[in-house]
């Protein structure tokens, strides 16, 4: 049901970016890049917010013509996005909010392994299969 | 309206419109340096009252957004200057003409008009006018301020009178119905008596005299306007105009709250007269704007506070306006400029999510049919507008977007210069800069697919620019910062695309400066090879300087007051700058070896690959290589030859790679390994090269203690057999050869050896220097090889028995002794078996020859050069002694020496000793020969002392014992043998001082004691000193066989047997 599924780290390069029409990869890539933009802003918001009470999940970023973008940030500042079709008003905000909680557990696999290297891009095979699943889903 | 100012901003509305046009002919030029000086006057203190006036100037202004005065009047078109050229009173009617023409265009909204007549002069430009003003020329208008300041005070009073008659005009009965354009047509026929007209009549007219407040300086009065206009308007649904009501109750709320204004770049128009809004800005204070002028019917002294909207209540009224606005299509230029406002007032207040949603909008806002150059302007008004808010991203993109709208195919002239100077501005969105070095250090972290994508764009428009340089400079930047994303087929695209440029225009190291202002830094490629470690060698040992005294002192310089700290070992700061220890020599090729890889798919060709250094003139040489594709670790050797002496230092090195040169700098990369890059030069030194008589020997000595050699002969004797080897010492360098010292050395000598192996005469050789280069010098050696010509393990049989034969008797001589166990373990060692007993072993002798030389101005320095030359002397055995026995002669002093001589080779040989005849022996033969010698005595033969016997190795003793043993008895033997090789024309020496056993030098002994004179039997004791113990005990044994001899008892030693003698 996501068409895009990026990671980004703390100092905003991507980790990991998916998207599933491969042929128009790059465009995708201008979307997440663009939409750090409002994650930042959202973020700095929320600095001066409680941190403790702080929601890691960001909501709508923006939507576009045929996308909704969506973000959501760990404590240590890794953000996930997803570009959703706007076309899918099935998807509502619960559903996306558990599916980054779903990418967040993933991702904290992805950390505890000794093997990798905080800052390296991902490669985790099993990261892979469940950002797969999350695309495939048919709503 | 369909032409939007994405520039307005909310302060705009109150402004006043002029137009300063040009007509006729004009330079254009010209014509700026007047619109800029009338552009100053943009603010006025009206002159009776504390108002104060802005003025907006336009050269040019489409004429149908005029038609939407009425409806916000900051658009109507309130102004009009005329510039004109005029160079005769003839012209001067045609001239006036053009000017009311000029003025019907904007006829209806003008206020007033002025015309500035340049270049006439005379009768007509004496007639005094108010509404044109003569200037002789350009250079001479010093009045044009004050022509517009008037001008301007003339606009103020209309306007005020407008003012004031529609302020008043509300008691009249009738209220004009003021509309948009469009609007004109919905109103035909409508009731114009009904109480919703007449109100809609009136909202409109109350906004309409908001606005002429807000233009004279009346804030506070246009508040109260624009507040009474919201609410008639609202009340008969009239949304277009409710929007523009409410849009100026934001716009005189923003110019209340922010006096600095929003638009960012009038910054310098409000600064002249700061100290006014500074102070109105304070909106603590409410008696700032007390001073404002005329307050007219308003009670805003009171309601001050109230009419103006907070800050928050500003946003959500323009978020209304806009909706309102978004309902007439015919409204999208209002809808978008008050967006754009909005936005810029959100990025004052720092809300960039409310400003981005506003400018999300104004993206979806459907215009007609834009032209290409009206998108790009959109498109750049966005991405200036992100900018503002802080969404750099989004800026870049629509930068992007812009910079891809100059070049769109439906364009006929593409404008490449400009697409590519946007293009340049969006750099900053996606953190790309164009310096490498900003990449060099880790790994690159960012978005590689938008920034490649970037990159591409920028070679191409810089190339369709017609600008090779610039591509190539980018091409190759985006080959060394991407080339880890970059797929195989991309990395040969990239590469075979930047052959093609470079092949017009090569890569250089310079840095290219673009007419914006902006250096691009050079890229050197330093993964093309990628370089791993950079190892300085030293010379090859024969060029190797050595220094004469070697201070040990020196080397541990003073850098630390400690001899030996971990710390500093294991500083790594100071590894780079770590000097050698080690020196190169002026003159002499000196090698730097880099381990290289090729990351690329295929193979990599890199030519005039050289060093860089600094320090000392330094020729380097450059070499060109080729590698193959994703080759491993490859070794790469680069040469040069420093011309001077000093401290070098090794920078870096330059390449070649398709046809783009770099010049890589060792600190600039990273993971690299090195020992260090600065190494001392010392003065030059000449070289020897030596060749010899004798063929070079595949054979490579063992290097012992360090030492290697660089030449090595060898040479087939036989045993015995002398040889002059001749070396030719020549000087191939440039300094000329002064000292030389010669040394040699013996190694693995486990054969015994007797004479000296070899000899020289340096003297000759040393009256031919100095050597001048090219010259030749001789030196000669005699190799003398004398090794054991005994037949130990007596494998032959002896030829006959007479005499005293000692062969094979258990003797019990020291030498006996310790030979012994040697011979035990001869199953065991094999390599020692195999020279003891075997006669057809050829034996082997190395010894090195040292040649030390120096000269020119390293001699100078006390530096010196070693070259070693190998000696490999085969040594195959002659003859044998399989038997040596005495026998006496007819004197006491003199005895017979027989020798069985066994030829071993397979030539045929002749033994000549002194006095004999000569004995030819043919191979495999053995003979026995007599000869007579003299009897001799041992003088001081070394006693073992005791002392040295603790602690030296009883086998070496021995060994040195004999030895000495060996030289004395060939001494006073006096006799050699000399062996001839009639066959092969050479010939040789042999000695029997190893032959000779305990038994036969007995024999050889003079007596101890001698009989001086038979008759008187007279005892004489031999001079030498002897041990009387060993000698009685010796002689005891040796005389018991014949026991009819007398014997002499001396005190403290013993019985001592005499024998009588004949004569």
């Amino acid at each position: 049901m996501a068409v895009c599924i990026a990671v980004i780290a703390k100092e905003n390069y991507p980790l990991y970016i998916r998207s599933i029409p491969t042929e128009n990869e790059l465009k995708f890539h201008y979307t997440v890049h663009t939409s750090l933009d409002v994650v930042d802003e959202k973020i700095s918001a929320m600095g001066k917010a409680l941190v403790d009470q702080r929601e890691l999940y960001l909501g709508l970023l923006y939507p576009t013509e045929d996308y909704k973008v969506y973000g959501y940030v760990t404590n240590s500042k890794v953000k996930f996005v997803m570009v959703v079709d706007s076309s899918n008003t099935a998807l509502r905000d619960n559903e996306i909010r558990s599916m980054f909680r779903k990418l967040h557990n993933s991702y904290t696999d992805v950390m505890c392994n000794p093997f990798y290297n905080p800052g390296d891009c991902i490669h985790s095979r099993a990261f892979d299969n469940m950002v797969t699943s999350m695309m495939m889903q048919v709503c | 309206m369909s032409v939007p100012d994405y520039m307005q901003c909310a302060e705009d509305h109150q402004t006043l419109l002029v137009v300063v046009q040009p007509v006729g002919i004009v330079p254009e030029e010209n014509f700026f340096r007047i619109y800029k000086r009338i552009s100053t006057v943009s603010q006025i203190n009206v002159r009776d009252s504390q108002r104060v006036l802005y003025i907006r100037y336009r050269h040019h202004y489409p004429p149908e957004n005029n038609e939407w005065g009425d409806f916000q009047t900051h658009r109507k078109v309130v102004g009009l200057i005329i510039i004109t050229d005029c160079s005769s009173a003839k012209d001067w009617p045609q001239t006036f003409e053009k000017f009311h023409l000029q003025k019907e265009i904007y006829g209806p909204t003008l206020y007033d008009s002025r015309l500035f007549v340049f270049g006439l002069q005379g009768e007509v430009a004496e007639q005094p006018r108010t509404d044109v003003a003569f200037y002789p020329s350009y250079d001479e208008c010093e009045t044009v301020e004050k022509r517009i300041e008037d001008f301007i005070e003339s606009l103020f009073i209309v306007l005020e009178s407008k003012r004031l008659d529609r302020a008043t005009d509300k008691s009249g009965d009738k209220i004009p119905l003021l509309c948009v354009p469009f609007e004109k047509k919905d109103f035909v026929g409508l009731d114009t008596d009904s109480r919703h007209y007449k109100k809609r009549c009136q909202g409109r007219m109350r906004k309409h005299v908001g606005d002429l407040c807000l233009q004279a300086g009346m804030l506070q009065d246009s508040l109260v306007h624009y507040h009474m206009a919201v609410e008639l308007l609202r009340s008969v649904n009239d949304f277009l105009w409710l929007g523009a009501a409410l849009e100026g109750l934001c716009s005189a709320s923003v110019i209340y709250h922010y006096p600095g204004g929003t638009g960012g770049k009038a910054g310098a128009r409000r600064a002249q007269g700061s100290s006014l809004p500074a102070e109105a800005g304070n909106r603590h204070r409410p008696g700032a704007l007390t001073s404002n002028g005329i307050n007219a019917d308003t009670s805003a002294e009171i309601g001050r506070a109230k009419n103006c909207l907070g800050p928050e209540d500003i946003i959500d009224k323009y978020k209304e306006a806009i909706s309102y606005y978004s309902k007439y299509k015919n409204a999208g230029v209002i809808e978008l400029e008050a967006c754009v406002k909005a936005v810029r007032v959100l990025a004052i207040q720092k809300k960039s999510m409310e400003a981005s949603e506003f400018l999300q909008n104004a993206v979806y806002i459907n215009l007609r049919q834009l032209s290409e150059e009206e998108k790009i302007q959109r498109y750049s008004i966005l991405s200036e507008l992100y900018e503002r808010i802080g969404f750099h991203r989004k800026s870049a993109f629509f930068k992007r977007v812009a910079a891809m709208q100059c070049v769109a195919p439906s364009i006929s002239e593409p404008g490449w210069r400009a697409c590519y100077k946007l293009l340049l501005e969006t750099l900053p969105g996606y953190s790309l800069s164009l310096d490498p070095k900003d990449f060099s250090k880790g790994t690159h972290k960012g978005w590689a697919a938008v920034q490649m994508r970037l990159l591409h764009e920028l070679v191409y428009a810089s190339r369709r620019m017609g600008n090779p340089a610039l591509s190539v400079r980018h091409l190759s930047f985006l080959l060394q910062t991407m080339l880890d994303f970059l797929s195989d087929q991309e990395k040969k695209d990239v590469t075979q695309s930047l052959e093609n440029y470079t092949s017009k225009c090569p890569g250089t190291m310079e840095f290219i400066t673009l007419p914006e202002g902006l250096r691009l830094p050079p890229v050197p490629f330093t993964k093309l090879p990628i370089v791993r470690s950079v190892k300085l060698l030293n010379l090859p040992i024969s060029l190797r300087p050595q220094k004469m005294k070697s201070l040990l002192g020196q080397n541990m310089s003073a850098k630390s007051p400690f001899i030996y700290s971990p710390i500093i070992a294991h500083n790594r700061g100071e590894e780079r700058s770590k000097k050698i220890d080690f020196q190169w020599v002026q003159g002499d090729v000196c090698e730097v070896q880099l381990m290289v890889y090729n990351p690329m798919p295929f193979e990599l060709r890199v030519e005039n690959m050289g060093l860089l250094t600094t320090g000392v003139e330094f020729e380097s040489l450059p070499a060109a290589l080729s590698l193959p594709a994703e080759s491993g670790l490859y070794p790469v050797t680069l040469v040069g030859v420093p011309q001077n002496t000093g401290q070098i230092t090794i920078n870096g090195y330059h390449t070649s790679v398709f046809g783009v040169f770099s010049d890589c700098i060792l600190d600039n990369l990273p993971g690299l390994k090195t020992n260090g890059c600065a190494v001392e030069v010392i003065p030059a030194l000449p070289r020897l090269q030596i060749s010899t008589s004798l063929p070079r020997s595949a054979h490579t000595l063992q290097p012992s203690s360090g030492d290697e050699i660089s030449t090595s002969v060898s040479v087939q004797l036989y045993n015995g057999e002398t040889q002059q080897l001749v070396i030719k010492l020549e000087n191939i360098g440039t300094e000329p050869l002064e000292k030389l010292e010669v040394t040699a050395k013996t190694v693995n000598s486990k054969e015994k050896l007797y004479g000296e192996f070899l000899s020289w005469k340096l003297e000759d050789t040393l009256s031919q220097f100095p050597l001048k280069p090219g010259k030749i010098a001789t030196f000669n050696v005699n190799i003398k090889v004398k090794l054991d010509f005994s037949c130990q393990e007596n494998l032959l049989q002896d030829l006959s028995d007479d005499g005293i034969s000692i062969s094979g008797l258990p003797l019990s001589s020291p030498f006996r002794q310790i030979v012994k166990p040697r011979v035990d373990s001869k199953p065991i060692n094999p390599t020692e078996s195999g020279k003891v007993g075997d006669f057809s072993h050829v034996k082997t002798l190395e010894a090195i020859l040292n040649f030390k030389y120096s000269g020119g101005p390293g001699h100078a320095d006390g530096y010196y050069r070693n070259l070693s030359l190998g000696l490999h002397v085969e040594v195959e055995p002659s003859v044998f002694f399989t038997h040596v026995s005495t026998l006496p002669a007819t004197s006491t002093r003199q005895c017979h020496l027989l020798l069985d001589v066994f030829n071993s080779t397979e030539h045929e040989l002749t033994v000549s000793a002194k006095n004999n005849e000569d004995l030819v022996l043919h191979a495999g033969e053995c003979q026995r020969m007599a000869i007579q010698v003299d009897k001799f005595n041992f003088e001081s033969f070394p006693d073992s002392p005791g002392e040295r016997i603790q602690f030296a190795n009883p086998k070496q003793l021995e060994e040195e014992r004999q030895q000495a043993k060996g030289l004395e008895i060939n001494s006073k033997l006096d006799f050699s043998l000399t062996l001839i090789y009639p066959s092969l024309k050479r010939e040789g020496e042999a000695s029997v001082e190893g032959v000779l056993n305990q038994l036969v030098l007995e024999h050889l002994q003079l007596a101890p004691l001698q009989w001086g004179d038979s008759q008187l039997r007279k005892v004489v004791l031999n001079s030498c000193i002897l041990d009387c113990q060993f000698i009685s005990t010796e002689y005891e044994n040796l005389l018991q066989r014949n026991q009819n001899k007398p014997a002499v008892h001396l005190p403290h030693a013993g019985l001592l047997y005499l024998e009588k003698t004949e004569n």
